[in-house]
């Protein structure tokens, strides 16, 4: 494929999925980042940039799962899935419930004014990157980035 | 008649009979071997199809086998087969009974092409 052909390029049913994922990624490892820099420093600032880059990277799974899902059925069909696709699937799901969740333990500290965050957050926050980076590292697997050129 | 004549008489039948015979069983073998189309492998190493195009005869089955740790699959454009998600040592087999060019690459991984040529 020309890799200047636009049309093709963003109508490849499967694609979108490997361009999208990387949005809920960065966005969540850096908000954890900041959460953590947050709750050394006691920066509010650096808080609050926590806060949304959360926010903004629970929002990113959305599209992230649908493209996935689709993927799934758009270049499988749909077909019961085993080995490295069902573990990255699974795994997946769980990046996405645990971001949810992260997301909504701040929110909830944000929506109670003068409240500090609950410390059992941050390990849940550090699973949560690992289970993002292990998914994260199958998918690279899976789409071939790291072969020998 | 003298039992040597017997054995001779009988030798000579047999001599005479066996071009005749219609059913040799190591010649029926040899041609039904001839006339079986070879199998042939196609090998999926390194995210590429090897060999990326072959010429078969019709009749022939050709077979992938994924050596990768990675699943891919072997899909014809025009739908004329598809495999299921090949993970590590799963094979694919398709019987190509007509003639013609087919073109075939991985869904989950589109860079990887290949071709068949069925004579």
């Amino acid at each position: 494929m020309n890799p200047f052909d636009i049309k093709n390029a963003l109508l490849a049913k499967h694609a979108q999925h490997v361009v999208l994922i990387h949005f809920p990624i960065a966005l969540f490892i850096i908000g954890v980042l900041f959460d953590f820099i947050a709750q050394w420093t006691r920066q509010g600032r650096m808080a609050v940039a926590a806060y949304y880059n959360l926010f903004v990277a629970a929002l990113a799974t959305v599209p992230a799962v649908i493209t996935g899902i689709l993927a799934w059925q758009f270049a499988l069909d749909g077909q019961r899935l085993k080995g490295i696709l069902l573990l990255h699937l699974v795994m997946g799901c769980a990046s996405t419930v645990l971001i949810w969740i992260v997301w909504l333990i701040h929110w909830k500290t944000q929506r109670e004014q003068g409240a500090e965050s609950p410390t059992y957050r941050l390990p849940i926050e550090v699973v949560a990157v690992a289970i993002v980076a292990l998914t994260g590292h199958l998918g690279g697997f899976l789409t071939g980035v790291n072969i020998p050129s | 008649m003298r039992p040597y004549m017997l054995r001779t008489a009988l030798f000579a039948g047999l001599l005479v009979a066996l071009p005749f015979t219609p059913a040799r069983p190591g010649g029926s073998l040899a041609r039904a071997a001839e006339e079986q189309p070879a199998a042939v492998s196609v090998n999926i190493d390194n995210f590429v199809f090897t060999p990326k195009e072959i010429t078969v005869a019709k009749g022939t089955t050709v077979t992938w086998v994924n050596h990768d740790d990675v699943p891919h699959t072997v899909v014809n454009p025009d739908k004329k087969f598809k495999s299921k998600a090949l993970d590590t040592d799963d094979k694919f087999s398709f019987t190509f009974t007509d003639s013609g060019t087919y073109a075939y690459f991985c869904s989950i991984h589109p860079m990887m092409t290949g071709k068949v040529i069925v004579k």
